[in-house]
Protein backbone atom coordinates (compact mmCIF):
# COMPACT_ATOMS: atom_id res chain seq x y z
CA UNK A 1 0.00 0.00 0.00
CA UNK A 2 0.84 3.63 -1.19
CA UNK A 3 0.81 6.70 0.43
CA UNK A 4 -0.15 9.96 0.26
CA UNK A 5 -3.90 7.60 1.31
CA UNK A 6 -5.89 10.58 0.49
CA UNK A 7 -4.00 11.40 -2.95
CA UNK A 8 -5.26 7.46 -3.52
CA UNK A 9 -8.36 7.84 -2.78
CA UNK A 10 -8.42 5.83 -0.11
CA UNK A 11 -11.12 7.68 1.74
CA UNK A 12 -12.75 11.13 0.82
CA UNK A 13 -13.11 14.59 2.45
CA UNK A 14 -15.15 13.65 5.45
CA UNK A 15 -12.53 10.81 6.85
CA UNK A 16 -9.83 13.54 5.66
CA UNK A 17 -11.16 15.79 8.20
CA UNK A 18 -11.22 13.30 11.03
CA UNK A 19 -7.80 12.24 10.06
CA UNK A 20 -6.85 16.31 9.81
CA UNK A 21 -8.34 16.55 13.38
CA UNK A 22 -6.49 14.13 14.97
CA UNK A 23 -3.37 15.10 13.41
CA UNK A 24 -3.84 18.49 14.26
CA UNK A 25 -4.94 17.61 17.81
CA UNK A 26 -1.34 15.93 18.30
CA UNK A 27 0.47 18.65 16.33
CA UNK A 28 -0.80 20.75 19.59
CA UNK A 29 -0.64 18.33 22.66
CA UNK A 30 2.85 17.79 21.78
CA UNK A 31 3.95 21.50 20.94
CA UNK A 32 2.02 22.27 24.28
CA UNK A 33 4.35 20.31 26.27
CA UNK A 34 6.85 21.25 24.44
CA UNK A 35 7.05 24.43 26.03
CA UNK A 36 5.46 26.29 23.06
CA UNK A 37 2.21 27.48 24.43
CA UNK A 38 4.06 30.28 26.43
CA UNK A 39 4.79 33.36 24.77
CA UNK A 40 7.86 34.43 26.87
CA UNK A 41 9.68 31.31 25.67
CA UNK A 42 9.06 31.89 22.39
CA UNK A 43 10.06 34.93 22.27
CA UNK A 44 13.06 34.09 24.44
CA UNK A 45 14.25 32.63 20.98
CA UNK A 46 14.56 35.72 19.14
CA UNK A 47 17.12 37.07 21.88
CA UNK A 48 18.98 34.16 21.71
CA UNK A 49 18.41 32.75 24.98
CA UNK A 50 16.00 29.86 24.71
CA UNK A 51 16.94 28.26 21.77
CA UNK A 52 14.05 25.52 22.08
CA UNK A 53 12.33 26.66 18.62
CA UNK A 54 14.95 26.52 16.79
CA UNK A 55 15.74 23.10 17.79
CA UNK A 56 12.32 21.73 18.04
CA UNK A 57 11.73 23.15 14.42
CA UNK A 58 15.06 21.75 12.82
CA UNK A 59 14.21 18.51 14.70
CA UNK A 60 10.92 18.41 13.14
CA UNK A 61 12.12 19.46 9.42
CA UNK A 62 15.06 16.62 10.00
CA UNK A 63 12.92 13.89 11.07
CA UNK A 64 10.10 14.75 8.12
CA UNK A 65 13.05 14.96 5.81
CA UNK A 66 14.61 11.82 6.09
CA UNK A 67 11.53 10.17 6.86
CA UNK A 68 10.06 11.02 3.54
CA UNK A 69 13.27 10.82 2.02
CA UNK A 70 13.78 6.98 3.12
CA UNK A 71 10.20 5.92 2.56
CA UNK A 72 10.06 7.43 -1.12
CA UNK A 73 13.46 5.54 -1.58
CA UNK A 74 11.65 2.70 -0.24
CA UNK A 75 8.31 3.21 -2.87
CA UNK A 76 6.18 3.31 0.23
CA UNK A 77 5.72 7.17 0.17
CA UNK A 78 4.95 8.10 -3.72
CA UNK A 79 6.95 11.79 -3.53
CA UNK A 80 5.74 13.33 -6.70
CA UNK A 81 2.07 13.26 -5.05
CA UNK A 82 2.86 15.31 -1.70
CA UNK A 83 1.85 18.54 -2.71
CA UNK A 84 4.61 21.14 -2.60
CA UNK A 85 3.43 25.03 -2.16
CA UNK A 86 4.29 26.83 -5.08
CA UNK A 87 7.24 29.77 -4.53
CA UNK A 88 6.40 33.44 -4.91
CA UNK A 89 9.70 34.90 -3.92
CA UNK A 90 9.42 38.30 -2.40
CA UNK A 91 5.71 38.07 -1.64
CA UNK A 92 6.58 35.54 0.47
CA UNK A 93 9.51 36.88 1.67
CA UNK A 94 7.44 40.35 3.03
CA UNK A 95 5.22 37.60 4.33
CA UNK A 96 8.02 36.22 6.52
CA UNK A 97 9.45 39.03 7.82
CA UNK A 98 5.55 40.47 8.79
CA UNK A 99 5.31 37.19 10.53
CA UNK A 100 8.73 37.44 11.88
CA UNK A 101 7.90 40.81 13.32
CA UNK A 102 4.81 39.27 14.80
CA UNK A 103 6.58 36.44 16.78
CA UNK A 104 8.63 38.84 18.51
CA UNK A 105 6.16 41.52 19.26
CA UNK A 106 3.15 39.26 19.98
CA UNK A 107 5.20 35.97 21.14
CA UNK A 108 3.15 33.71 19.25
CA UNK A 109 3.13 32.13 15.52
CA UNK A 110 -0.35 31.15 14.31
CA UNK A 111 -0.29 27.78 15.14
CA UNK A 112 1.57 27.91 18.78
CA UNK A 113 -1.38 30.85 19.82
CA UNK A 114 -4.05 28.34 19.33
CA UNK A 115 -1.77 26.20 21.74
CA UNK A 116 -1.79 29.06 24.20
CA UNK A 117 -5.63 29.75 23.93
CA UNK A 118 -6.55 26.16 24.66
CA UNK A 119 -4.45 26.54 27.82
CA UNK A 120 -6.41 29.23 28.65
CA UNK A 121 -3.38 32.19 28.13
CA UNK A 122 -5.51 35.86 27.28
CA UNK A 123 -2.69 36.93 25.28
CA UNK A 124 -3.10 34.05 23.17
CA UNK A 125 -6.68 34.43 22.80
CA UNK A 126 -5.79 38.11 21.75
CA UNK A 127 -3.59 37.00 19.32
CA UNK A 128 -5.89 34.90 17.81
CA UNK A 129 -8.15 37.66 17.53
CA UNK A 130 -5.69 39.37 16.28
CA UNK A 131 -5.13 36.67 13.55
CA UNK A 132 -8.77 36.24 12.76
CA UNK A 133 -9.31 40.46 12.00
CA UNK A 134 -5.83 40.40 10.16
CA UNK A 135 -7.21 37.83 8.17
CA UNK A 136 -10.47 39.52 7.35
CA UNK A 137 -8.67 42.55 6.15
CA UNK A 138 -6.51 40.48 3.68
CA UNK A 139 -9.53 38.91 2.58
CA UNK A 140 -11.22 42.50 1.97
CA UNK A 141 -7.85 44.06 0.69
CA UNK A 142 -7.48 40.99 -1.41
CA UNK A 143 -8.25 42.59 -5.08
CA UNK A 144 -6.04 45.35 -4.46
CA UNK A 145 -2.67 43.31 -3.10
CA UNK A 146 -3.75 40.48 -6.18
CA UNK A 147 -0.83 41.63 -8.34
CA UNK A 148 1.60 41.30 -5.90
CA UNK A 149 0.77 38.40 -4.24
CA UNK A 150 1.49 36.50 -7.73
CA UNK A 151 4.45 38.15 -8.69
CA UNK A 152 8.09 36.52 -8.82
CA UNK A 153 6.19 33.01 -9.40
CA UNK A 154 8.82 30.63 -9.21
CA UNK A 155 6.57 27.49 -9.33
CA UNK A 156 6.67 24.53 -7.59
CA UNK A 157 10.23 24.22 -6.88
CA UNK A 158 12.09 22.52 -4.56
CA UNK A 159 15.63 23.16 -3.24
CA UNK A 160 17.23 20.13 -5.10
CA UNK A 161 15.64 21.66 -8.26
CA UNK A 162 16.58 25.10 -7.43
CA UNK A 163 20.61 24.53 -7.35
CA UNK A 164 20.79 21.17 -9.79
CA UNK A 165 21.73 18.99 -6.90
CA UNK A 166 21.38 15.37 -6.03
CA UNK A 167 18.41 14.99 -3.65
CA UNK A 168 20.45 12.80 -1.18
CA UNK A 169 23.30 15.43 -1.03
CA UNK A 170 20.56 17.82 -0.15
CA UNK A 171 19.53 15.69 2.69
CA UNK A 172 22.59 15.22 3.74
CA UNK A 173 23.73 18.98 3.45
CA UNK A 174 20.43 19.43 5.63
CA UNK A 175 21.05 17.13 8.55
CA UNK A 176 24.66 18.71 8.76
CA UNK A 177 23.17 22.64 8.78
CA UNK A 178 20.66 20.99 11.66
CA UNK A 179 23.37 19.58 14.03
CA UNK A 180 25.69 22.87 13.28
CA UNK A 181 22.72 24.76 14.55
CA UNK A 182 22.12 22.24 17.10
CA UNK A 183 25.45 22.55 18.34
CA UNK A 184 26.14 26.45 18.00
CA UNK A 185 22.62 26.60 19.65
CA UNK A 186 23.59 24.59 22.82
CA UNK A 187 26.78 26.85 23.15
CA UNK A 188 25.27 29.94 22.67
CA UNK A 189 22.46 28.92 25.97
CA UNK A 190 25.31 28.67 28.26
CA UNK A 191 27.04 31.37 27.49
CA UNK A 192 23.97 34.26 26.99
CA UNK A 193 21.39 32.33 29.27
CA UNK A 194 23.22 32.00 32.27
CA UNK A 195 23.50 35.77 32.44
CA UNK A 196 19.82 36.87 32.07
CA UNK A 197 17.73 35.12 35.20
CA UNK A 198 14.64 33.37 34.23
CA UNK A 199 11.37 34.92 34.81
CA UNK B 1 34.18 3.61 20.76
CA UNK B 2 31.73 1.43 22.62
CA UNK B 3 32.53 3.19 25.55
CA UNK B 4 31.75 6.53 23.73
CA UNK B 5 28.69 5.59 22.45
CA UNK B 6 27.67 5.00 25.95
CA UNK B 7 28.93 8.22 27.52
CA UNK B 8 26.26 10.11 24.83
CA UNK B 9 23.24 11.04 25.87
CA UNK B 10 19.84 10.63 24.53
CA UNK B 11 20.30 13.88 21.95
CA UNK B 12 24.08 12.92 21.02
CA UNK B 13 22.66 9.57 20.04
CA UNK B 14 19.63 10.75 17.90
CA UNK B 15 22.16 13.36 16.33
CA UNK B 16 24.51 10.40 15.27
CA UNK B 17 21.44 8.52 13.88
CA UNK B 18 20.53 11.61 11.79
CA UNK B 19 24.26 12.17 10.71
CA UNK B 20 24.46 8.42 9.42
CA UNK B 21 20.95 8.31 7.71
CA UNK B 22 21.76 11.68 6.00
CA UNK B 23 25.40 10.12 4.96
CA UNK B 24 23.32 7.33 3.58
CA UNK B 25 21.47 9.20 1.64
CA UNK B 26 24.48 11.10 -0.22
CA UNK B 27 24.58 7.34 -2.28
CA UNK B 28 20.84 6.28 -1.65
CA UNK B 29 19.72 7.79 -4.73
CA UNK B 30 16.77 9.88 -6.01
CA UNK B 31 13.57 8.87 -3.90
CA UNK B 32 11.31 9.51 -6.92
CA UNK B 33 12.96 6.66 -8.53
CA UNK B 34 11.58 4.70 -5.76
CA UNK B 35 7.53 5.62 -6.14
CA UNK B 36 7.80 4.29 -10.32
CA UNK B 37 4.66 1.87 -10.37
CA UNK B 38 4.12 -0.56 -13.03
CA UNK B 39 0.99 -0.66 -14.43
CA UNK B 40 -0.83 -3.78 -12.25
CA UNK B 41 -3.38 -5.31 -14.29
CA UNK B 42 -4.95 -6.93 -11.43
CA UNK B 43 -5.19 -3.45 -9.40
CA UNK B 44 -6.82 -2.34 -12.64
CA UNK B 45 -9.44 -4.43 -12.89
CA UNK B 46 -10.20 -4.01 -8.87
CA UNK B 47 -10.39 -0.81 -9.50
CA UNK B 48 -12.86 -0.89 -12.89
CA UNK B 49 -15.10 -3.29 -10.66
CA UNK B 50 -15.71 -1.60 -7.86
CA UNK B 51 -16.22 1.58 -9.86
CA UNK B 52 -13.89 3.63 -7.82
CA UNK B 53 -13.14 5.49 -10.86
CA UNK B 54 -16.16 7.15 -12.00
CA UNK B 55 -18.01 10.04 -10.59
CA UNK B 56 -21.75 10.54 -10.95
CA UNK B 57 -23.03 13.57 -12.87
CA UNK B 58 -24.65 14.90 -9.08
CA UNK B 59 -21.45 14.42 -7.55
CA UNK B 60 -19.76 16.86 -10.47
CA UNK B 61 -22.56 19.04 -10.29
CA UNK B 62 -22.08 19.40 -6.74
CA UNK B 63 -18.53 20.27 -6.81
CA UNK B 64 -19.25 23.14 -9.62
CA UNK B 65 -22.10 24.43 -7.56
CA UNK B 66 -19.82 24.69 -4.04
CA UNK B 67 -16.82 26.52 -6.60
CA UNK B 68 -14.03 22.92 -5.51
CA UNK B 69 -11.25 23.64 -6.95
CA UNK B 70 -9.23 20.92 -5.96
CA UNK B 71 -9.81 19.15 -9.58
CA UNK B 72 -9.07 19.26 -13.58
CA UNK B 73 -12.49 18.82 -15.63
CA UNK B 74 -11.59 17.53 -18.85
CA UNK B 75 -13.91 17.77 -21.92
CA UNK B 76 -12.22 15.16 -24.79
CA UNK B 77 -14.38 15.70 -27.40
CA UNK B 78 -13.88 17.92 -30.69
CA UNK B 79 -13.35 21.92 -30.56
CA UNK B 80 -16.33 22.95 -32.20
CA UNK B 81 -18.66 20.75 -30.15
CA UNK B 82 -16.88 22.12 -27.07
CA UNK B 83 -17.72 25.46 -28.39
CA UNK B 84 -21.09 24.63 -28.77
CA UNK B 85 -21.76 23.66 -24.97
CA UNK B 86 -19.64 22.39 -22.19
CA UNK B 87 -19.75 21.83 -18.65
CA UNK B 88 -18.66 24.70 -17.05
CA UNK B 89 -14.96 24.32 -15.73
CA UNK B 90 -14.18 22.31 -18.19
CA UNK B 91 -11.27 22.23 -20.11
CA UNK B 92 -10.84 20.88 -24.04
CA UNK B 93 -8.59 18.61 -24.50
CA UNK B 94 -8.21 15.79 -27.36
CA UNK B 95 -7.68 12.42 -26.51
CA UNK B 96 -3.96 12.48 -28.69
CA UNK B 97 -3.35 15.98 -26.44
CA UNK B 98 -3.71 14.35 -23.26
CA UNK B 99 0.06 13.71 -22.68
CA UNK B 100 1.43 17.06 -24.19
CA UNK B 101 -1.08 19.09 -21.51
CA UNK B 102 -0.11 20.60 -18.72
CA UNK B 103 -1.62 18.41 -16.26
CA UNK B 104 0.26 17.30 -12.69
CA UNK B 105 0.19 13.42 -12.09
CA UNK B 106 -1.12 14.22 -8.96
CA UNK B 107 -3.95 16.32 -9.59
CA UNK B 108 -7.63 14.69 -9.86
CA UNK B 109 -8.46 14.70 -13.23
CA UNK B 110 -12.35 14.15 -14.29
CA UNK B 111 -12.66 13.12 -18.04
CA UNK B 112 -15.53 13.03 -20.02
CA UNK B 113 -16.58 12.86 -23.62
CA UNK B 114 -20.02 12.62 -25.20
CA UNK B 115 -20.60 8.92 -24.06
CA UNK B 116 -18.30 7.18 -22.11
CA UNK B 117 -16.00 5.17 -24.81
CA UNK B 118 -13.46 8.28 -25.40
CA UNK B 119 -13.25 8.92 -21.32
CA UNK B 120 -12.85 5.06 -21.00
CA UNK B 121 -9.87 4.97 -23.24
CA UNK B 122 -8.33 8.23 -22.38
CA UNK B 123 -8.14 6.48 -18.61
CA UNK B 124 -6.57 4.03 -19.31
CA UNK B 125 -4.01 5.75 -20.79
CA UNK B 126 -3.35 7.83 -18.15
CA UNK B 127 -3.14 5.41 -15.75
CA UNK B 128 -0.69 3.44 -17.87
CA UNK B 129 1.16 6.66 -17.58
CA UNK B 130 0.84 6.72 -14.27
CA UNK B 131 -1.35 9.73 -13.36
CA UNK B 132 -3.13 8.47 -9.95
CA UNK B 133 -5.99 10.50 -9.73
CA UNK B 134 -8.16 9.74 -12.76
CA UNK B 135 -11.88 9.36 -12.70
CA UNK B 136 -14.78 8.84 -15.70
CA UNK B 137 -17.77 10.95 -15.91
CA UNK B 138 -20.50 8.21 -15.32
CA UNK B 139 -22.39 8.45 -18.86
CA UNK B 140 -20.81 11.69 -19.99
CA UNK B 141 -22.29 14.31 -21.18
CA UNK B 142 -25.21 12.61 -22.50
CA UNK B 143 -26.08 11.48 -18.66
CA UNK B 144 -25.18 15.60 -17.88
CA UNK B 145 -27.77 16.84 -20.27
CA UNK B 146 -30.63 14.11 -18.85
CA UNK B 147 -30.20 14.09 -15.44
CA UNK B 148 -28.78 17.47 -14.46
CA UNK B 149 -29.71 20.26 -17.62
CA UNK B 150 -32.83 18.03 -18.31
CA UNK B 151 -34.34 16.25 -15.88
CA UNK B 152 -37.47 14.18 -15.97
CA UNK B 153 -39.42 15.25 -12.76
CA UNK B 154 -42.46 13.48 -12.53
CA UNK B 155 -45.81 15.12 -12.11
CA UNK B 156 -47.53 14.01 -8.88
CA UNK B 157 -44.14 13.08 -6.75
CA UNK B 158 -44.90 11.57 -3.78
CA UNK B 159 -43.94 13.66 -0.55
CA UNK B 160 -40.47 12.27 0.17
CA UNK B 161 -39.48 12.08 -3.50
CA UNK B 162 -40.35 16.47 -3.65
CA UNK B 163 -37.84 17.62 -1.83
CA UNK B 164 -35.29 15.51 -3.73
CA UNK B 165 -36.93 16.88 -6.97
CA UNK B 166 -36.92 20.37 -5.88
CA UNK B 167 -33.09 20.06 -5.60
CA UNK B 168 -32.79 18.68 -9.27
CA UNK B 169 -35.01 21.55 -10.46
CA UNK B 170 -32.46 24.06 -8.53
CA UNK B 171 -29.70 22.51 -9.86
CA UNK B 172 -31.13 22.44 -13.51
CA UNK B 173 -31.38 25.48 -13.55
CA UNK B 174 -28.24 27.01 -11.98
CA UNK B 175 -26.53 25.47 -14.77
CA UNK B 176 -29.59 27.05 -17.39
CA UNK B 177 -31.20 23.88 -18.20
CA UNK B 178 -34.99 22.91 -17.66
CA UNK B 179 -36.60 20.82 -15.89
CA UNK B 180 -39.11 18.29 -18.13
CA UNK B 181 -42.40 17.21 -16.78
CA UNK B 182 -42.54 13.51 -17.24
CA UNK B 183 -43.73 12.16 -20.45
CA UNK B 184 -42.47 15.48 -22.30
CA UNK B 185 -38.76 14.62 -22.43
CA UNK B 186 -39.72 11.07 -24.62
CA UNK B 187 -41.69 13.37 -27.53
CA UNK B 188 -38.47 15.82 -27.71
CA UNK B 189 -35.07 13.93 -27.67
CA UNK B 190 -32.99 15.77 -25.03
CA UNK B 191 -30.15 16.66 -27.97
CA UNK B 192 -32.89 18.87 -29.51
CA UNK B 193 -33.73 21.05 -26.43
CA UNK B 194 -32.02 24.03 -26.71
CA UNK B 195 -28.23 23.85 -24.81
CA UNK B 196 -27.53 26.65 -22.29
CA UNK B 197 -25.21 29.33 -23.66
CA UNK B 198 -22.27 29.47 -22.10
CA UNK B 199 -21.96 32.53 -20.21
CA UNK B 200 -23.83 30.84 -17.48
CA UNK B 201 -21.46 29.76 -14.28
CA UNK B 202 -19.44 28.63 -16.78
CA UNK B 203 -15.77 29.27 -16.16
CA UNK B 204 -14.60 30.69 -20.39
CA UNK B 205 -12.31 29.65 -21.75
CA UNK B 206 -9.81 26.84 -21.01
CA UNK B 207 -7.24 29.11 -20.50
CA UNK B 208 -8.40 30.64 -17.58
CA UNK B 209 -9.62 27.27 -16.21
CA UNK B 210 -5.91 26.08 -16.54
CA UNK B 211 -4.58 28.80 -14.22
CA UNK B 212 -6.88 28.30 -11.26
CA UNK B 213 -4.94 27.84 -8.37
CA UNK B 214 -4.60 25.13 -6.08
CA UNK B 215 -5.26 25.46 -2.14
CA UNK B 216 -3.70 23.44 -0.39
CA UNK B 217 -0.96 23.23 2.11
CA UNK B 218 -0.42 25.41 5.40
Amino acid sequence: MNAPFYKYGLFQDEVSLVVAFVIGIGFGFFLERGGFGNGRKLAAQFYFTDMTVLKVMFTAIVTAMVGLYYLSVFGVVDLALVYVNPTYLLPQVLGGLILGIGFVIGGYCPGTSCVAVSTGRIDGLVYLLGIVGGIFVFGEAYPLVKGFYFSTPMGQITLPQLFNLPYGVLVFAVVAMALGAFAAAEWGEKKLGSRIVEN
Amino acid sequence: MKQKLARLGLNGRLALIAFTLGLIALFAGNPYQGSQVTLDAKELGIMVDRQVDHITVDELADWIIKGRSDYRLIDLRPENDFSTYHVPTAENVTVAGLTEYPIQRNEKIVLYSEGGIHSAQAWMLLKALKYRGVYILRGGLEEWRDRILFPNIPENPTPDQASLLETMKEVSRYFGGTPQARGQGKDSPASALTLPKLEMPSSGSPAVAGKKKKKEGC
